[in-house]
């Protein structure tokens, strides 16, 4: 039998320690890589392709849950925390397992052999509605992050001056550059917030501070045109949506 | 607020006092050979006028103070006040009467009051202010008395509230769960390590326990808690987590409420060391500035960090102030400031020492 390759994420030192102290027994496990925060882990991800990443919520950079984002389905996962209540009733709805700490020796290899079945019937462990759901309420995140190879793009919402759809795509512009991202406009438009970011068009979410004029350039059609120059089309019912907006 | 203005019951049972007062004005107004009511109609509105001229006494008696002032310039201050009141409240009545004068049955009304009564009147016109004056030193007393036993009783609440906050501290279930794993971690690699972390904590939640059960105390206790609690953190983020303490040993009989500074170091490791990959400094400064106790805690935060300005920092900060303000009303500040990724905590209230009364 092949190992599975497991790669561990945690910021203390004594915490990953401990999981090498565990894992040193069994025989069937490798540890490729430990990784003290989440860009790491998503670069270890996405470079060494492990079979299991065991991933503390609380890290520096990027938490366990912007790192779920970030690498997708790729990886199964195990989550650790000390103590984390709505990720845990989220864990509980999504069946997604968990480790609490301090967890003992049994309860590792019982985690363990859980991702071994799942991994050998090819299912993935974290689905992507945990991500939202995992998060206490009222903690809209004010920064969007963008993978491109290993590369972790960080984007704070307020530099974005739109987003445009682009098939399965979308294409965030901000800051003189475009960083595509595999996610829908509708998913875009739930994160954003709604008091900044309005739909002006089937293809087109803008950040209403980048606005510089409305003109009207055909009956019942208007364009936005922004402080950069842009002209963005703007529908009826994203008119309607932007007059609200903006009174 | 005035004592008597914001309360009807007061108000009504003034109002029905000056009822008395303005029978003795009648028979003082009145002469022959005019009738009684004419003597009424005079010295019936003069009266009710005065009443509300009176309620003035109030901000004479804010003024002059019966504390904390010589008792010669209170008396000063406060006869002139009736001087002036009861001058006006006279040039009011001769007005008044005087105006009334045409429609009177006896003519020459005017004549009789300003002729004969104007020394009596304004002499009766400066004791009653007086007197209301007198009345307003009981009330403002009063309220005084009853607003500081309402600020025990708050004070009280508070206390009960802080400990039961302090009992939540010590299972703070991130603080308490990750001490846990860290001491699972270092049993096999490093068992007195192990244990010395073991009783750390055990010393830690013992503390806050016995110290979150008091009112006051001084700041030396404090701090030592703090190092306890530095010295478990120390363990689990090891070289990431740096203190530079500028303690001034002058403060130590200090008397801060318990868990003061304690949840604010716990915040600046929360949010400011825990989000750096490399950790930083946490500075904790306590000083002596004149009579007061100055207590400053500043951190570095992440720049490009996820904002979590929600997840409790500001609830911890908004108890110190209420805390604080419960304690020392408006001598105590709060400042926080946000600048060069260094955020920072000011705490400036009057240093009390044991004994010492506020």
């Amino acid at each position: 039998m092949t190992p599975i390759r497991i790669v561990v994420a945690d910021d203390e030192d004594l915490a990953r320690s401990l999981v090498r102290e565990y894992l040193k027994e069994s025989i069937d496990v490798e540890i490729v890589a430990e990784c003290a925060n989440g860009f790491q882990a998503v670069k270890a991800v996405t470079e060494l392709k492990p079979d299991l990443l065991l991933l503390d919520i609380q890290m520096p950079r990027l938490d366990g849950f912007e790192v779920l984002e970030l690498i997708g389905r790729e990886t199964n996962v195990i989550f650790i925390t000390a103590y984390d209540q709505y990720a845990i009733r989220a864990f509980d709805v999504h069946a997604v397992d968990y480790l609490l700490k301090p967890f003992s020796a049994e309860r590792l290899a019982e985690a363990l052999d859980r991702a071994r079945k799942k991994i050998a019937r090819g299912e993935s462990t974290a689905p992507a509605a945990l991500v939202t759901e995992a998060r206490a309420p009222g903690t809209r995140p004010d920064r969007v992050l963008i993978r491109d190879g290993t590369e972790v793009h960080v984007i704070p919402v307020t530099k974005i001056d739109y987003v445009e759809a682009q098939d399965d795509y979308v294409c965030y512009r901000a800051e003189g550059k475009r960083l595509l991202k595999q996610q829908t406009l509708a998913d875009v438009e739930a994160v954003l917030e709604a008091s900044r970011f309005v739909r002006i068009h089937r293809s087109y979410i803008l950040n209403v501070d980048r606005l510089a004029k409305i003109e009207l350039y055909a009956k019942d059609s208007h364009a936005a045109i922004l402080r950069d120059g842009t002209r963005l089309p703007v529908s009826r019912s994203g008119y309607s949506r932007l007059n609200a907006l903006i009174g | 607020m005035h004592p008597i203005l914001e309360n009807r019951q007061r108000l009504a049972f003034y109002l029905i006092a000056w009822l008395p007062i303005s029978a003795i004005l009648t028979v003082i107004v009145k002469r022959e050979p005019s009738p009684w009511v004419e003597a009424i109609l005079v010295a019936v509105p003069m009266s009710f006028l005065y009443a509300f001229m009176c309620l003035s006494a109030w901000y004479v008696c804010l003024a002059a103070p019966m504390r904390g002032q010589s008792l010669a310039r209170s008396m000063g201050t406060l006869g002139a006040a009736s001087a002036l009141a009861s001058g006006a409240w006279v040039l009011f009545g001769e007005i008044w009467a005087v105006s009334l004068d045409p429609w009177m049955a006896t003519p020459g009304l005017n004549e009789h009051y300003i002729g004969t009564q104007i020394a009596p009147v304004f002499v009766i016109g400066m004791l009653l202010f007086l007197l209301a004056a007198a009345a307003h030193y009981v009330l403002i007393a009063v309220d005084q008395h009853r607003e500081a036993e309402k600020r025990t009783l708050e004070m009280q609440v508070l206390a009960r509230e802080a400990e039961l906050r302090a009992l939540r501290a010590q299972i703070d279930p991130h603080f308490l769960f990750n001490s846990l794993n860290s001491i699972s971690a270092l049993t096999v690699s490093d068992p007195q390590g192990a244990r010395r972390m073991c009783l750390l904590l055990a010393d830690f939640l013992r503390s806050s326990l016995v110290l979150g059960a008091k009112t006051e105390i001084p700041v030396s206790d404090e701090l030592r808690l703090v190092e306890r609690f530095l010295d478990i953190e120390k363990v689990r983020y090891g070289s990431r987590l740096s203190i530079v303490r500028n303690i001034d040993p002058n403060c130590n009989g200090c008397l801060v409420p318990p868990l003061l500074i304690q949840p604010l170091v716990e915040n600046a490791i929360r949010h400011g060391i825990a989000p750096l990959v490399d950790g930083g400094t946490i500075r904790m400064d306590v000083q002596r500035e004149g009579t007061a106790l100055e207590i400053v805690l500043e951190n570095p935060v992440d720049a490009g960090g996820r904002r979590t300005a929600k997840d409790g920092a500001g609830v911890g900060l908004e108890n110190v102030r209420s805390r604080l303000a419960k304690l020392f009303a408006n001598d105590a500040r709060v400042d926080v400031s946000n600048e060069n990724d260094r955020f920072q905590v000011r705490l400036k209230f009057p240093c009390i020492q044991f004994g010492e009364t506020r």
